[in-house]
């Protein structure tokens, strides 16, 4: 019996080196993420939740209890109101969280020896936010087991979700308590640029980040909100043709 | 058209409710029971960092639903000076999310007295 060393208040066996603490804890003291997840949830919440009204003002709690946007919703409940028709609203609505396929591809071989069950629990709860900090986890812990870090994406979950819940419903009833003036939505790319200046190590990755940048704001307009997973699609064919000439001009010399 | 109605609404969060969760279950369930061919796991590399910086380019540029062009300047410096932060600090996201908005303040003072 040690203590863990990561957690350092539960402790692991000699035969087996997981943490035997219950995993939304262990998840909970590992590092200092969980403050900025916080943050990050109220600000998010007050902005997603501010930008509703009136009819769809319960249909905000509904968006945050089904988890259904993160980053997007407050993008999401904006054009919902000025959709055409009600099919454009959800074809638009599915189309931006296409992203998350890549989430769930990154998750799958980490959850694999999972339940079925288990598995949906952790599908269901798979949003940027908790994507990207569990992306800067294995950047800053690459020797982390799988059951750390799905201590972790646990322990994370029960800050984020909770936190985005309470200040959602806390951005819908007293949005105008918070003025538009002081920009509180900028905080979302922000923590996105934190994420991304780790991820961003060679010239491949970095080539599929500009255009990926460039393309989602020149392609904004597209119909049907496409202009996002269509960004997606050429930042990773940006990485491609680099790392194909990459390797051409180390074949030439 | 009519503003949507309390019952549409919920009809909305449901079918995105259901769909979003399908999304991301779809490769989970898919290679719960076989291996991820090499060619996908090398395609998901290229392609997170491409989704992050799509999510940060439309977050600085695109606000109330339209590109904002040149009078967003201060949040397009306050973003470059939270990436030098972020780099410095190693990807400290406490520290890029405070100091960020702490700058684009700054920026929009700016801004303010300029005018």
């Amino acid at each position: 019996m040690k203590a863990c060393g990561d957690c350092k208040i539960g402790w692991q066996s000699n035969d087996a080196p997981r943490c035997r603490f219950p995993r939304c804890l262990h998840g909970w003291r590992v590092r200092n993420a969980d403050h900025g997840a916080f943050l990050l949830a109220v600000c998010l919440g007050l902005r997603g939740g501010g930008s509703q009204c009136g009819a769809l003002l319960a249909c905000g709690f509904g968006f945050a209890g089904a988890r259904v946007c993160g980053s997007s919703q407050a993008v999401l409940t904006q054009f919902l109101q000025s959709a055409s028709s009600l099919w454009v609203a959800v074809l638009s609505g599915l189309v931006v969280n296409l992203r998350m396929a890549v989430y769930s591809a990154a998750m799958a071989p980490r959850v694999r020896h999972l339940s079925t069950p288990r598995r949906m629990l952790a599908a269901a709860f798979l949003v940027d936010n908790a994507f990207a900090f569990m992306q800067q986890r294995r950047q800053d812990k690459p020797q982390e087991s799988n059951d750390h870090l799905l201590a972790y994406y646990a322990g994370l979950t029960c800050v984020l979700w909770p936190a985005w819940i309470v200040f959602c419903m806390i951005g819908s009833l007293a949005g105008s308590v918070i003025p538009a003036s002081w920009q509180l939505d900028f905080a979302i790319p922000l923590a996105f640029i934190a994420t991304l200046s780790t991820t961003v190590r060679t010239m491949p990755l970095f080539a599929a980040a500009v255009a990926g940048g460039v393309a989602s704001v020149v392609l904004f307009s597209l119909p049907l909100k496409l202009g996002l997973i269509a960004a997606c699609l050429l930042g990773l064919l940006a990485g491609l043709i680099t790392e194909r000439l990459m390797l051409l001009r180390k074949a030439s010399v | 058209m009519n503003p949507l109605s309390v019952w549409d609404g919920w009809m909305v969060v449901l079918a995105l409710g259901l769909g979003t969760f399908l999304i991301r279950y779809s490769f989970i369930g898919l290679f719960a029971n076989r291996d991820m061919p090499p060619w996908l796991a090398h395609g998901l590399k290229l392609i997170v960092p491409a989704i992050f910086a799509a999510i940060v380019a439309s977050g600085v540029a695109i606000t109330a639903g339209q590109f904002g062009g040149w009078a967003l300047w201060p949040r397009y410096a306050a973003a470059l000076v939270a990436l030098a932060l972020a780099v410095r600090f190693k990807g400290n996201i406490l520290i890029t999310v405070v100091t960020g908005m702490a700058a684009l303040h700054v920026f929009v003072a700016l801004q303010n007295v300029l005018r």
